[in-house]
């Protein structure tokens, strides 16, 4: 039976109760627009004529617009002003840490999440996780309700029962062995109130599990230091960076932050100067206006940082690196303790042999870093998966390196913990199995039935003490999950965008989390919960009952009045108010962040380390095990965005698998056919199941050979595989996974150990039983056949080079024969300079042999009109392809998700294409390199899908947008046809859901819902561009009608409210560079994309555009793009093999 | 070959051969006209409301302010109908007993909306905004009509889109000076005088002007597809 045929039983063995599937559950009618079977002619005509017969009476619809009801406040909330939406700052937190964010608000519905620029974890950008962390909201699979022994309760009962366990009659607590089971902590609040528990139960003990800890990073820390601690890195200021096995632009608390810091040291500015200039380092004869993003091109070669990856499986972090290793995570060790002996620490510990290609490494890697021009501005960084000693002997290398202080510091520790209350997984599950604890709470997040090692059975210890009467467990999660459903108690948790909290960064800097929206299901945070059993902070009951608000503030207080001692007791009261205030409109907690520290490197700080792991046997392979990017660690499962989007690299979508490189799938004899890692057009693969063995637990996986892998190694994701996650992550009768189960992905869980929860030697063999994967790299690919020779033309959409090479010649990304118009076209795309005239009646801007003819609205007659003209910019050498502006844009533009089986159609509908380019050779896993190119509409101004639309749906606007008009389009589909960068998608089922009530609270409202038959594509977010002149406009209005003598009234300045005619001639223009920002730019971690109006010489987006290595995609074919591409500019170290 | 049809059918086939263009063209000309008829635009009609309320009444004979209650109509795409609350400022002190506001006392009561009736029913892919219309000097009337006079809300226009296009190509129709939006009984005639001519203004003179003077966009970009469908 083939993997994807539907003759499959439709079993469901954990079918979830039809109360909790909602009606999300048939959101993607299978094949709903399928011929059942292969049309005949005489069907097709049948069906032909009674469609026009249908098409007919459907448009007979006689009174056009159903009546609807206007339902006005009954008291309208004073911030409220329908139709304009209000945002509010918080933190969405993950794993235990926050992101700073800014939340919409349309008419008190969450509807999209972006970054907080006063937040130093994401000044502005927003993660992955953050973004679609409003899905969540809105999952309708979520817990509806207090569940006991899968009867719904209520809440009060629930605290009833919960005090009883833990309350004596007199109100005090009991001294009950209760365990308190969560994952890491930041909140000052919840740490507070464990604190006060732990101290009042004296038998009480805290379990922190994460399943992706950083417990190795903080215990290589105590090696290094003696004392918990917390690292914070300032990439900003290092001019050469060591990761070791460290994703972090990619994952981890920080990322968000640590990509701007690093991209901003790659993007490359010329500043106006010439290639003489620039090759010589002079300053430029005529400098455009300095501007403060971006390292000044006569510096390049000192000043572009320089990144050296060694790793195991490619990480966006390798993807972006000048000199990439792959090695496997045990040779990883050996390397560094390599490296720490030739930069010179002492008391390294011995490590083992090299692979030759490492071993050439060391030395001109240990040279640069030695460099005294490096003077300390240095980093090597651990990924936290790896060996406390690894960690350790990072902080001697940074120490010796003089980086420690620098671009390494220590701070307090964030996570909050009680000395001598704590306890691990290993015995909690012991004590539970053997029913020696009396009460267990689960607190938010913690899935260890799903999540714990395979060594500790957590599911079957829970299983036999919820079962026992004698014993209390509660489970507050937002999911009846795999934890849940074995516990007592399940109480549905709020989403933090439903209630109060706070949560620390990774720096340490605290966010109060506000509430945008009632509980939707009516559920309680953890805080809420141990209030419960609080009088006041002080544990006991009778508490009274508490708004969460209260809770928190309660903490603040407490913090804010520690830290202002000396305050009377008459401004107490009013000085906390205007704290309290400024923190949660803010959105950051001034002052909050950790504390620095200067600690020395203990003198033990080797002591213990293990000799170098020995390589793995020769029949086995290195399983290595990862969080999935998407999905972290499962926990994301049921979130539709990020099952769907395409996972950086490996461009799969809907699954994971075993990664290998393309050496080692020859040495297990995969199939040629499994080698092509773009999957073909149609983005279905067909590839081999591999089974894979660790300590006899066998797990089948389907194989994915990626080139850049380590050879000798294979990584699994974990995350997938979830069974109890929702509609989105389980339920596809005909798309079973590799091991035939009805679930999205395969479970890699299993296959860990907690004495090897990260890598670990593996026995794997072919199963000769093969599986679909969905991949998109090769959808929509700009290839093109050259008609007369047959060959594929190479389009060059990645434009790559080195610094020595922009030195040269810093236009070698404008490459001729290809684009012999296109240098002077892309800068004629901006305004002319001053004192330039134009002596030819035509407008040059216009390539001699255009194929197409200009838009209405750019037609060289038309120019006057063009107040604005919109453009976008875009700089590879910053781009990490992260994803987060694909879900961005998904969040703002109402993008659907369609299903694994559309996927593998090429019929996804996302607006952002990453595409991910390979250079190198295959076979050499550290010569492969990888490049992303984030595609979406350019915006022609010489636009080929705009003369091919029989029905005008899309047209140009006179700013310069490519505009598409939902409700004209028939789907005739020419466009996309005719459309060279292949951006156009086109709905062709009914993809948006239109019946789940909660998805549809989380749309955004000033965007059109599209539905079946209709294309669709970027729009450079023109509801944001219109919404922005709207308010331009109604400001210039106002003080344009005012009469001479108001406006001398006013000394001609105008107050806020009112704005003045911008001047063109001192190229003035109406709105400002930054007014409006993109969803993409608006998410971008690393900064990379600027938009915004051509007509102002002095915005971000003309500057770059001005870029000698500024390039338009197939700007050959004279479409004239207004979204153009900064080429990739890299700064390799010549010495390096 | 015999023949199929009997010589005595060539009139019916001369006439079909003319009907079937007059056909076809009628059934044109009759679509289009109902399309454009108030039975399919809804122009001219009043659906009934929970609370029969009077523009006339409040507007015409006591002179409140549109901004009274539509108070977001210069800051927000949507001009809002008014909270309960608003009703009750004054209808807690006046008519406080009166059957025909049981509804407003009930909705404020038990805090819930008052289910008005949309009267301007726009599609859903059309996104109209009200401030940027009332800021560049377009007058209620010249949209909701006379509500000065109206007992029932009526639709005065047929919002169809031939309707927009038409004050969108030449805006100047309908152009007034700021302050004059909100009042329901200008004309361009009280602007006085016009110095270039010497006669009182025509509503095209003035709105030409005005169009300079409020910075109202050419027809090309106030036509463009996205100004309205997003």
């Amino acid at each position: 039976m083939k993997p994807d045929s539907t003759d499959i039983a439709a079993t469901a063995p954990d079918a979830l109760p039809p109360a909790l599937l909602g009606p999300g559950r048939d959101e993607f009618p299978e094949g709903a627009a399928e011929f059942a079977d292969e049309p005949s002619r005489r069907r097709f005509l049948t069906l032909m004529s009674a469609s026009i017969a249908l098409a007919t009476g459907a448009g007979c619809n006689l009174r056009p617009a159903a009546q609807r009801k206007i339902m006005p406040y009954t008291t309208q909330p004073d911030e409220v002003t329908p139709g304009v939406p209000t945002f509010y700052a918080s933190a969405a937190p993950l794993a235990g840490y926050g992101q700073g964010v800014l939340v919409r608000s349309s008419e008190g519905r969450p509807t999209k999440i972006e970054g907080n620029p006063s937040h130093p974890g994401s000044l502005g950008g927003a993660g992955l996780h953050a973004l679609a962390s409003v899905l969540d909201l809105y999952d309708p699979d979520r817990s509806r309700g207090v569940i006991h022994r899968g009867t719904p309760s209520s809440w009060e009962v629930a605290v009833a029962a919960l005090r009883k366990a833990l309350v004596d009659d007199s109100g005090q607590p009991k001294n009950v062995k209760l365990r308190v089971l969560t994952e890491a902590v930041t909140s000052p609040t919840l740490a507070q109130q464990l604190t006060a528990l732990l101290a009042a139960v004296p038998n009480a003990r805290w379990v922190q599990f994460d399943a992706v800890s950083s417990a190795n990073a903080r215990e290589g820390i105590l090696k290094a230091f003696g004392k918990p601690l917390n690292v914070v890195y300032d990439f900003n200021r290092a001019d050469v960076v060591v990761s070791l096995d460290a994703d972090f632009l990619g994952t981890g608390p920080g990322h968000v932050r640590y990509s701007r810091d690093f991209a901003d040291r790659r993007k490359l500015r010329a500043g106006g100067k010439d290639a003489a200039e620039i090759a010589a380092g002079r300053e430029a004869a005529t400098p455009e206006k300095p501007f403060k993003e971006g390292i000044k091109s006569d510096h390049a070669d000192a000043l572009l940082n320089r990144l050296y990856a060694v790793e195991t499986m490619p990480t966006n972090t390798g993807a972006v690196a000048e000199h990439r290793l792959a090695i496997t995570s045990g040779e990883i060790e050996t390397f560094a303790r390599a490296l720490a002996t030739a930069v010179g620490v002492t008391g390294v510990p011995p490590g083992g042999a090299l692979s030759k290609a490492a071993q050439d490494w060391v030395a001109p890697l240990a040279a640069d870093l030695k460099d005294p021009a490096r003077n300390g501005k240095v980093i090597v960084v651990v990924g936290d998966h790896l060996a406390p000693s690894l960690h350790a002997l990072s902080f001697a290398i940074n120490e010796k390196l003089g980086a420690l202080g620098k671009t390494v510091k220590l701070v307090e520790p964030v996570e909050a913990t009680v000395a001598g209350k704590m306890m691990d997984l290993k015995a909690l599950t012991a004590e539970l199995a053997a029913r020696t604890a009396d009460a267990l709470l689960i607190l938010g997040g913690a899935n260890p039935a799903h999540t714990a090692p395979a060594d500790i059975d957590f599911a079957a210890a829970l299983t036999a003490f919820g079962k026992d009467p004698a014993k209390f467990s509660l489970h507050l999660g937002s999911h009846v999950d795999e934890t849940g459903v074995l516990c007592d108690w399940h109480v549905n948790e709020a989403h933090y965008l439903e209630t109060w909290g706070d949560v620390r960064g990774y720096d340490g800097t605290a966010t109060i989390q506000q509430p945008l929206i009632a509980p939707l299901h009516g559920g309680k945070s953890a805080i809420e919960l141990l209030a419960t059993l609080m009088k006041g902070a002080e544990p006991g009951v009778p508490g009274s009952p508490r708004d969460p608000l209260e809770i928190v503030r309660e903490t603040w207080k407490g913090w804010f009045h520690k830290k202002n001692p000396a305050l009377t007791e008459e401004k107490k009261h009013g000085d906390f108010e205007r704290f309290w205030q400024t923190a949660v409109r803010a959105g950051v907690v001034a002052g909050s962040a950790s504390a620095p520290v200067a600690a020395a490197l203990a003198t033990t700080w080797a002591t213990g380390a293990a000799a170098s792991p020995p390589a793995p046997g020769a029949s086995d392979l290195e399983i290595n095990f990862r969080a999935c990017p998407a999905l972290f660690d499962g926990r994301f499962a049921n979130n539709g965005w990020l099952q769907e989007l395409p996972k950086p690299l490996t461009k799969i979508s809907w699954d994971n698998a075993a990664y290998l490189s393309p050496n080692t799938a020859t040495k297990l004899q995969l199939p040629k056919i499994d080698f092509r890692w773009t999957a073909g057009e149609h983005g279905r693969a067909e590839v081999s199941v591999l089974e894979i063995e660790v300590n006899g637990k066998k797990v089948k996986a389907p194989a994915w050979v990626l080139p850049g892998h380590a050879d000798g190694a294979i990584t699994v994701h974990l995350g997938h595989g979830r069974t109890r996650a929702g509609t989105y992550a389980a339920h596809t009768p005909d798309e079973p996974n590799a091991e035939g189960q009805p679930y999205r992905g395969f479970n890699a869980y299993p296959l860990r150990t907690s004495a090897a929860p990260w890598s670990a030697p593996a026995k794997v063999t072919k199963t000769g039983k093969t599986y679909f994967l969905a991949c998109t790299q090769g959808h929509w690919a700009m290839a093109e056949k050259d008609p007369i020779s047959g060959k594929m033309l190479d389009r060059k959409p990645v434009r790559r080079g080195s610094v020595t090479e922009y030195k040269k010649n810093p236009k070698f990304a404008k490459i001729p024969p290809m684009a012999t118009g296109e240098t002077e076209g892309i800068n004629d795309n901006m305004p002319h300079p001053k004192g330039y005239k134009d002596h030819h009646a035509h407008d040059q801007r216009l390539h001699p042999l255009n194929m197409y003819a200009p838009a209405e609205g750019l037609a060289p007659g038309m120019r006057e009109f063009q107040q604005r003209r919109w453009g976008m910019a875009l700089d590879l050498s910053a781009c990490t392809g992260c994803s987060a502006c694909v879900i961005a844009c998904q969040s703002e533009n109402n993008v659907p998700v369609v299903g694994k089986k559309e996927v593998t159609r090429g019929r996804e509908m996302y607006w952002i294409n990453i595409d991910r380019y390979y250079a190198g050779n295959e076979a050499d896993s550290n010569a492969v390199q990888a490049y992303f190119q984030p595609r979406m509409c350019v915006q022609c101004e010489n636009a080929p899908c705009e003369i091919v639309c029989p029905v005008g749906a899309t047209v140009h606007s006179t700013d310069g947008l490519n505009d598409m008009t939902y409700n004209r389009c028939v789907g005739t589909r020419y466009c996309s046809n005719n459309c060279p960068y292949k951006v156009r998608r086109f709905n062709f089922l009914t993809f948006q859901d239109w019946g789940t009530d909660t998805i549809k609270l989380g749309r955004n409202p000033d965007v059109s819902v599209r539905s079946r038959g209709v294309m669709e594509k970027c729009t450079f977010c023109v509801q944001r561009i219109r919404g922005a002149e709207i308010v331009a406009e109604r400001e210039l209005a106002r003080w344009t009608g005012l009469t001479d003598a108001e406006r001398a009234a006013m000394k001609n300045v105008p107050p806020p409210g009112y704005r003045k005619e911008p001047d063109p001639a001192k190229g003035e223009v109406l709105i400002k560079d930054g007014e409006i920002l993109t969803a993409c730019q608006a998410a971008c971690p690393s900064g990379a994309v600027v938009f915004g109006d051509l007509n102002d010489p002095t915005a971000a987006v003309s500057r770059w555009k001005n870029e000698p290595s500024n390039y338009g995609l197939l700007a050959e074919l004279n479409t004239r793009p207004r979204l153009t591409y900064t080429a990739v500019v890299r700064n390799p170290n010549p010495k390096m093999p | 070959m015999p023949q199929i049809f009997p010589k005595a059918l060539n009139p019916i086939a001369k006439m079909i051969v003319l009907g079937l263009p007059l056909l076809g063209g009628l059934t044109g000309v009759t679509g289009a006209a109902f399309y454009r008829s108030s039975y399919a635009t809804g122009q001219g009609d009043t659906p009934a409301q929970p609370v029969a309320f009077s523009h006339a009444h409040h507007v015409g004979q006591l002179g409140i302010h549109c901004e009274y209650c539509h108070t977001t109509v210069e800051k927000s795409g949507f001009a809002n109908i008014p909270p309960t609350k608003t009703c009750m400022n004054c209808h807690q002190q006046i008519w406080q007993g009166a059957d025909m506001l049981a509804p407003v006392r009930e909705s404020y009561k038990k805090d819930k909306p008052i289910e008005w009736n949309r009267v301007h029913n726009l599609p859903h892919y059309a996104y109209f905004n009200h401030s940027i219309h009332v800021a560049k000097g377009v007058g209620c009337v010249s949209c909701h009509g006379q509500l000065d006079q109206q007992n029932l809300t009526m639709q005065s226009s047929t919002l169809l889109m031939e309707w927009c296009i038409a004050c969108h190509r030449t805006p100047e129709k309908h152009l007034r000076p700021q302050k004059e939006v909100f009042n329901m009984k200008w004309d361009a005639a009280q602007a006085g005088p016009n110095p270039k001519t010497g006669k009182p203004y025509t509503q095209l003179e003035l709105g030409l002007e005005l169009k300079e003077k409020h910075k109202v966009r050419d027809a090309v970009t106030l036509t463009n597809c996205s100004m309205c469908h997003r």
